[in-house]
């Protein structure tokens, strides 16, 4: 299955708060998916097809020459902005 | 939990704070004040944000303070302050009206916390709980966005 990792500083509050409004536009777009979340540290090592995380932490990732795609968001429960950024990713990888 | 999120001891409305550091440590003293973090949380709370970026505002208008549970929590417990004047965080475009802080003790336990501020936001109740003055008021409103 599609796994996605949600990345924020403590790995505990806002990339929990994304991860549930990540589940939410999944089921409302009918895409199955394995949804987890981290603090940044831990990241790194992760298997996981899509990283999502916040703008802040976007010049962070890019250090690092990560295979999975990253998107970044401005507000991380903008269940909008969430749908716009994911789709055209799960289009890609042919899960839409 | 099953017993209202907040009461007397963890909500102040309208709090005046000098910027976003202080609107931090008077968030997280709500936490201190009922045993659920130790003194050094706000500060671990501000060095993760200026390390990482304001993480912590989530959606425009609302911050929730937090980190590691390693990094001073000792219960699982939330606060709710509403700033007098809203503060910018750093390479934020709107500022902060509302900040709930909370302390977790592993990595599942807060999950009704996250909930209910996912709720807010989904709901729409930030500007509504930045005006606001009565911890009734608060509670109904948040009842109502939970249910």
């Amino acid at each position: 299955m599609l796994q996605i990792l949600v990345v924020c500083g403590a790995g505990l509050g806002s990339s929990f708060a994304c991860q549930m409004s990540v589940e939410s536009v999944l089921q409302d777009i009918g895409v199955k998916a394995s949804v987890d979340h981290s603090d940044i540290s831990s990241a790194a090592g992760t298997r996981a097809d899509i990283i999502i995380s916040g703008k802040n932490f976007e010049s962070q990732f890019r250090r690092y020459d990560l295979s999975m795609d990253l998107i970044f968001l401005d507000r991380l429960v903008d269940k909008k902005e969430i749908e716009e950024k994911l789709v055209p990713v799960l289009k890609s990888k042919g899960a839409l | 939990m099953t017993e209202t999120y907040f009461t007397k001891d963890n909500v102040q409305f309208n709090v005046e704070v000098n910027d976003w550091k202080d609107a931090i440590y008077k968030s997280v003293a709500l936490l201190r004040k009922n045993g659920f973090v130790t003194d050094d949380y706000a500060t671990e709370v501000i060095n993760n944000v200026k390390k990482y970026g304001p993480y912590i505002v989530i959606y425009p208008g609302i911050a929730i303070p937090h980190t590691r549970p390693e990094n001073g929590a000792l219960k699982v417990g939330v606060s709710l302050v509403t700033l007098k004047t809203p503060v910018y965080f750093k390479d934020t475009s709107s500022p902060v009206k509302i900040m709930i802080s909370f302390s977790a003790t592993d990595n599942e336990q807060h999950l009704e916390i996250i909930k209910m501020i996912v709720k807010i936001v989904e709901n729409g109740l930030i500007d509504k709980i930045s005006t606001m003055t009565s911890l009734a008021d608060l509670n109904n409103l948040i009842g109502d966005g939970i249910s």
